[in-house]
């Protein structure tokens, strides 16, 4: 079932309540009422229909935002990523290495075994700080660059940035997926972690990463199905602009 | 072992969720094209799928007098008829296989599951997914930062053949990254976390 604007913004989350760290995202706190989605969209001063894809690419990850694509700016698009990047190196990431952390302290004869799982992770999110980072220096900027040159409202620096020759095509071609990884730290916990004490310590932390997980690969998807296509297009019509002149 | 491809026909609609249903309780790896019109062209349809199964309403075939027996890779085709008490005999002795729609779920399974299995085309279940001996090695050469080359040198064997073992140790263990290999190799024993830290100081 799809996310619609008269569903009410109570009922979004009884059907699917991993949405609420998304809807956090856009500022939204808990406390709806009875409002519906247009409605609390409308309190908070949101693009709905933007709204409505990102919600819904989440909730069904077989869905493809086809429709309507140009109708979002590539700003809103990107603060919306930032937003999420943000949320996983200052909440989820802390959480899942204190998690280990303690695990470690607590069960002192695990220790060795629990050191290897840190600094798998600990490696683990250095991949992840990289794989942001170069985002939001050089792609992010890029297509905030291109949309304020094709709307006539240039900043200093997008001349410099638009004169480097950068193309989406390249993100597009190696924009990795930082999942893999995290998909085989689950899958030692939970096939291979010879211990069975504190179970329920690490069941917190196996759901704090398939959390985690369905997350980035969320996020990756926006970023293959939205942005790229978003950026595309505006390449276009800027060759176009710079033909005519 | 051959792969599973199921050609379904038919106009009802509930029919055909339902028949995809049971195939995704099955829980086998198969692929599948669907078909509802009555006016198809079913010869089109077996050219382009090539498939081993063909699922159809009854009625939906009748415009066909003879059903091909094989299919463009010279494999057999069997047909599995949906049936209910209206379908006339005549029409069900057609089709090598009946599936009475009436029936209550545990029966359609099992009635699937055997009829698909004696076609040949079921992939039986997952093998076991202990490494063997020469897996257990190569995972230790990977697990201490060896590359396929240098593995290959070591073990006199060709970096084709290291690429093989690499793939299935991948498949059975459901670890794709070297990290992830390192930390299994460590957990069951097979490397220590002092080798590793040899390796790391080395490379500094
Ligand atoms: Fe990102
Ligand atoms: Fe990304």
């Amino acid at each position: 079932m799809h996310i619609h604007k008269d569903l009410k913004m109570a009922d979004v989350i009884h059907l699917n309540h991993h949405l609420l760290p998304v809807i956090n995202r856009f500022g939204i706190q808990l406390g709806f009422g009875d409002n519906s989605v247009e409605e609390v969209c409308q309190n908070y001063g949101l693009n709905l229909d933007f709204f409505l894809e990102i919600l819904n690419t989440f909730h069904d990850p077989t869905y493809f935002p086809l429709a309507n694509l140009q109708k979002f700016s590539a700003k809103m698009l990107i603060d919306y990523l930032q937003k999420t990047h943000q949320y996983y190196l200052e909440e989820k990431i802390p959480e899942i290495e204190n998690r280990i952390q303690h695990l470690i302290e607590d069960v002192a004869f695990e220790a060795q075994h629990l050191q290897v799982l840190m600094d798998f992770f600990i490696n683990y999110k250095n991949e992840l700080i990289s794989h942001i980072n170069s985002e939001e220096e050089r792609v992010y900027p890029y297509a905030l660059a291109l949309e304020r040159k094709l709307s006539g409202k240039v900043h200093i620096d997008d001349e410099l940035i638009l004169s480097r020759n950068y193309s989406i095509r390249l993100y597009e071609e190696d924009h990795d997926d930082v999942e893999s990884k995290l998909f085989d730290l689950k899958n030692i916990i939970i096939k291979y972690f010879p211990s069975p004490i504190e179970s329920s310590r690490f069941n917190s932390i196996l759901h704090e990463l398939f959390e985690l997980e369905n997350d980035l690969n969320n996020h990756g998807h926006i970023e293959d199905l939205i942005l790229v296509p978003i950026v595309e297009k505006m390449e276009k019509e800027l060759a176009e602009l710079s033909d005519k002149v | 072992m051959k792969q599973l491809r199921i050609l379904l026909i038919s106009d009802s609609f509930i029919l055909r969720e339902g028949v995809k249903t049971l195939l995704s309780l099955l829980e086998r790896p198969y692929k599948m094209e669907e078909c509802e019109s009555p006016t198809f062209n079913f010869n089109r349809l077996l050219t382009k799928l090539k498939p081993n199964v063909v699922i159809a309403k009854p009625d939906m075939l009748l415009p066909y007098t003879v059903l091909p027996r094989k299919n463009d890779e010279n494999g057999q085709i069997y047909y599995v008829g949906l049936t209910d008490d209206h379908t006339p005999t005549k029409l069900k002795s057609r089709y090598d296989f009946l599936l009475p729609i009436g029936e209550d779920k545990t029966t359609l399974l099992q009635l699937l599951e055997s009829m698909l299995s004696s076609t040949g085309y079921l992939n039986e279940k997952p093998e076991s997914n202990t490494l063997s001996e020469r897996e257990l090695t190569i995972l230790k050469y990977i697990a201490l930062g060896n590359t396929n080359n240098e593995i290959a040198e070591r073990l006199f064997i060709s970096t084709h053949t290291v690429m093989t073992h690499r793939k299935n140790i991948t498949r059975k263990l459901g670890i794709k990254t070297v990290s992830g290999l390192t930390v299994y190799a460590i957990l069951n024993k097979l490397i220590k976390v002092e080798e590793l830290q040899v390796i790391k100081q080395e490379n500094k």
